[in-house]
């Protein structure tokens, strides 16, 4: 299949694919093994740390990253050009994360009150020579509500701009400017109650 | 009062990502999809297997009774001239009663 002019090779040699490509060669049932391939090559890395900072522990982001990716296949005919690729792929992301938090936290509970048990296993789950600041990071991170959580980690991790979040969280950008500024607000605290 | 200076941290995440994580996942991946991606093709080719047969019965019974020609089809016209329904029942033949029964079924008489 012809790729853009815009497909260029970068200057550490591996191929760079625009996204406009990816998403014709998913479309084309002869070339899904292909498109999925870039997928993970170019998105594979982003998505997976988004999802692990959603669920935390690396198991639960395997699976959700397995379960993004089939998605992807399923339902790769509803992808509309209107989006960029990467704002459709973090919604899908984004959804299969919810819905393993949803799944954890049963019929009575809701995902937000999984909180306490998703910061005790940050810790857990850090490497065994990191950071202090960066582990209560990720704890105060934690004990955000779900919709603050995503906004800021969006934000925050991923450089993604309002336009885009809205695109994947599908609040106005309003919501998501005062979502930021609380989940913000509330890191702070956290971390300066809990520092040493 | 202490702020704390958020922007000047550093994006690290304090876990670590197995080595060879996404290269497995990959292929963990695509060989899901290729084993739906036979699944689908076989049932796409069942049902046009199953299309294709329907066609071929469709086609032999327009030659072997073109029109509906050949089937006994009761004669519901003088059916409905008779003086009394008891007088169209005697005169029935065991499949014309059949046929009479599941209609007045269906029709709840």
């Amino acid at each position: 299949m012809k790729r853009d002019q815009s497909d260029i090779v970068n200057n550490q040699g591996s191929l760079s694919v625009s996204d406009e490509s990816i998403a014709r060669l998913l479309c084309d049932d002869n070339h899904v093994e292909e498109a999925v391939r870039l997928i993970m090559k170019k998105y594979g890395e982003p998505l997976y740390w988004h999802i692990r900072r959603m669920v935390v522990a690396h198991d639960d982001a395997e699976d959700c990253l397995q379960e993004t990716m089939i998605n992807v296949y399923k339902y790769r005919s509803t992808y509309s050009n209107e989006y960029p690729l990467s704002s459709w792929l973090y919604k899908i992301a984004t959804n299969e994360s919810l819905k393993l938090l949803k799944n954890r936290s049963g019929f009575t509970l809701s995902v937000d009150d999984l909180g306490v048990s998703l910061k005790d296993s940050v810790r857990e789950e850090a490497a065994p020579d990191a950071d202090e600041t960066l582990i209560l990071l990720q704890e105060a991170i934690a004990l955000l509500p779900a919709k603050q959580k995503m906004v800021f980690n969006l934000r925050y991790y991923d450089d993604k701009s309002y336009e885009e979040i809205h695109q994947i969280v599908g609040d106005s950008v309003n919501t998501l400017k005062t979502n930021y500024h609380y989940a913000v607000q509330k890191i702070k605290d956290y971390i300066l109650e809990h520092q040493l | 009062m202490k702020d704390f200076d958020l922007e000047g941290l550093s994006r690290e995440m304090p876990y670590r990502m197995p080595e060879h994580f996404l290269d497995d996942m990959t292929e963990r991946v695509v060989s899901q999809i290729a084993k739906q991606q036979h699944k689908q093709h076989r049932e796409r080719r069942i049902v046009a297997l199953f299309a294709s047969a329907a066609s071929v019965a469709a086609v032999a019974l327009l030659f072997l009774h073109p029109f509906g020609g050949g089937f006994d089809i009761p004669d519901y016209e003088s059916i409905s001239q008779c003086a009394s329904v008891d007088e169209v029942l005697q005169n029935m033949t065991a499949e014309e009663l059949g046929v009479y029964s599941m209609m007045s079924n269906y029709y709840g008489n």
